[in-house]
């Protein structure tokens, strides 16, 4: 009998343990510990530099406020976003397809595969310009821009989750009589879904820093614009203002597209 | 009585790889097969001497390089009237599908309405003992019960031949064990044809009625055959059974020595 009570004593304290812990680790994926630590070193450092080399966070969020007070952070906001998830969903739009016909066609895999591993090394800023001269100054350029900058890490990550699909599974299909059609809607795709979407999120990165160096070169709004903008007003901290709502904006809709990712998809297995 | 028909007939059947021109791999030489209806044949040999190869080409995912293959069933598309149990259930069932959905998987591509899918699935579920996992996914299952699932997804479309590739190889022995015994009393209600690979003997004696026996390779052949005349279900610490063992275990330390030698 003590001996029961004994072992049931010490699972008590593991689990006691165990739950210490857990709070600890709680506290921590939050992120908080490490923001706190980035802002007080912000602050430390700002502190003894000019504000015009390096503004502290009061004097950043001082420039948030004069620029959000009339509204055009905001519409600034609006324009990145709308750019870049016009240009990113088209880019999903194409290079989905391209991945799946490169995946599954080995003919226009050894016809297209090379000219896509060239181009893909070439950065979307690098056509910055040629894009204006052929689409204009306009939306459309920006967002074909975009539309360059997700579509390799798309097709790329499709073709590869199509490429890894396990042999007894097409064959499984096979045996059965399945068409070819049914094969690609029933199991290439699905299979393909996590790479997909893996595809998709990082390629929400490459469409932010597209979107970015073509405001600056070439646009009236947008984040982009306005960290360019701020050079010429000496406004350091309309610049810090613009990295953290960059890095805010690409958080959340991260999120928005993990959460929605593994409500909607959550049997296809998708990672975050 | 008429005499019992044929289900799978080779003939003079080879296979080679050509992997690229100057380096043929020949793995199958003319081997010379006849499979009746309803018979559990046991294909037995050493790794890699083309038994998963000849089973690949008895369910058309390959093709013979030379010699005629017929696959006798009753209606006429040829192919669609097998199936074919993968050794790694992991790689062959479809995750994103519920168990009762891989099921009913074949049926779906065949157009079959829902509830008739459902249905179906269902006495197939209960047929391999998988009651109450219906809405489970694979991942959740355990290994066996996922070739369980697998054995349903194939048995659902009714295929006259069952084509089994090392399908509990990858089993504990106490799960492969109940599989095996599962997998007898499916076969005695269905009637099937089963072509079923193993390298295990006591495996191939326990289940088949007759084991072909094929010799290491390149150029393998089915070099000798047993007919395993002992009833179901087999009782594999009995005299007879050891009897057969024996004979099969001294035929495959032949075959070890061979592949000594080299
Ligand atoms: N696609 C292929 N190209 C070239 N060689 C192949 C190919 N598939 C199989 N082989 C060769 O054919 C031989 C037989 O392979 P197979 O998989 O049929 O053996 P197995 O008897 O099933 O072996 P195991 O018991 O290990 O599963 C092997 O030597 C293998 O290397
Ligand atoms: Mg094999």
């Amino acid at each position: 009998m003590t001996v029961v009570k004994e072992v049931k004593i010490e699972n008590k304290i593991l689990r006691q343990k165990k739950k210490g812990k857990s709070k600890l680790s709680l506290i921590l994926n939050t992120g908080i510990l490490g923001w706190f630590l980035i802002f007080s070193v912000w602050s430390v450092v700002s502190y003894f530099s000019d504000p015009l080399f390096l503004p502290s966070p009061l004097a950043t969020l001082k420039g948030a406020i004069e620029i959000a007070s009339d509204g055009s952070l905001f519409i600034y906001m609006g324009y990145s976003f709308a750019r870049v998830f016009a240009g990113w969903t088209l880019g999903l739009l194409i290079a989905v397809p391209t991945g799946l016909l490169l995946g599954t066609n080995p003919f226009v895999r050894s016809l297209l595969a090379p000219i896509v591993n060239f181009v893909r090394f070439i950065p979307p800023l690098a056509f910055i310009t040629l894009f204006m001269l052929w689409f204009g100054i306009g939306e459309q350029s920006k967002v074909f821009l975009i539309v360059y900058a997700t579509f390799f890490v798309i097709t790329i990550n499709t073709f590869t989750g199509v490429l890894s699909i396990s042999k007894d599974k097409l064959r499984s299909a096979q045996i059965i009589g399945a068409t070819k059609f049914q094969t690609l809607i029933y199991v290439i795709i699905p299979a393909t879904i996590p790479y997909i979407f893996t595809g998709a999120k990082l390629a929400m990165g490459s469409s932010f820093m597209a979107i970015i160096g073509a405001e600056m070169v070439a646009a009236k709004e947008g984040i982009g614009f306005m960290i360019w903008n701020a050079r010429l007003y000496f406004k350091t901290e309309w610049i810090f203002v613009g990295l953290v709502v960059l890095g805010l904006m690409g958080f959340l809709m991260d999120r928005l597209f993990t959460y929605l990712g593994k409500k909607l998809l959550s049997r296809y297995k998708v990672v975050s | 009585m008429t005499a019992v028909e044929d289900a799978i007939v080779l003939k003079n059947g080879s296979k080679t790889f050509q992997e690229d021109a100057e380096n043929p791999v020949y793995v199958l030489e003319n081997i010379n097969l006849t499979i009746k209806k309803g018979e559990f044949y046991i294909l037995l040999g050493p790794s890699g001497c083309g038994k998963s190869t000849l089973l690949n080409i008895f369910a058309g995912f390959l093709d013979l390089s030379d010699g005629d293959l017929q696959i006798i069933t009753s209606n006429k598309t040829n192919r669609n009237s097998c199936g074919f149990v993968f050794q790694s259930a992991d790689s062959a069932l479809f995750p994103w599908l519920t168990v009762e959905e891989n099921i009913s998987f074949g049926l779906k591509m065949k157009k079959m309405p829902l509830e008739e899918r459902r249905e179906i699935a269902e006495y197939y579920i209960k047929l391999t003992g998988l009651t109450g996992h219906g809405k489970k996914f694979p991942d959740n299952l355990s290994g066996g019960m996922k070739q369980r699932v697998q054995l349903a997804r194939v048995l659902a479309n009714e295929p006259e031949i069952l084509l089994m590739d090392e399908p509990f190889g990858a089993l504990d022995a106490m799960t492969r064990r109940s599989m095996q015994k599962e997998l007898i009393r499916i076969w005695r209600e269905t009637n099937k044809t089963v072509i079923f690979v193993t390298h295990d003997i006591q495996e191939a004696i326990l289940l088949g009625q007759r084991i072909g026996i094929m010799s290491i390779g390149p150029s393998s052949k089915i070099t000798s055959s047993y007919e395993i005349n002992l009833p179901y279900p087999r009782d594999i610490t009995s005299i007879e059974f050891n009897k057969y063992y024996r004979q099969v275990q001294a035929h495959f330390e032949d075959i070890n020595l061979q592949i000594e030698e080299r």
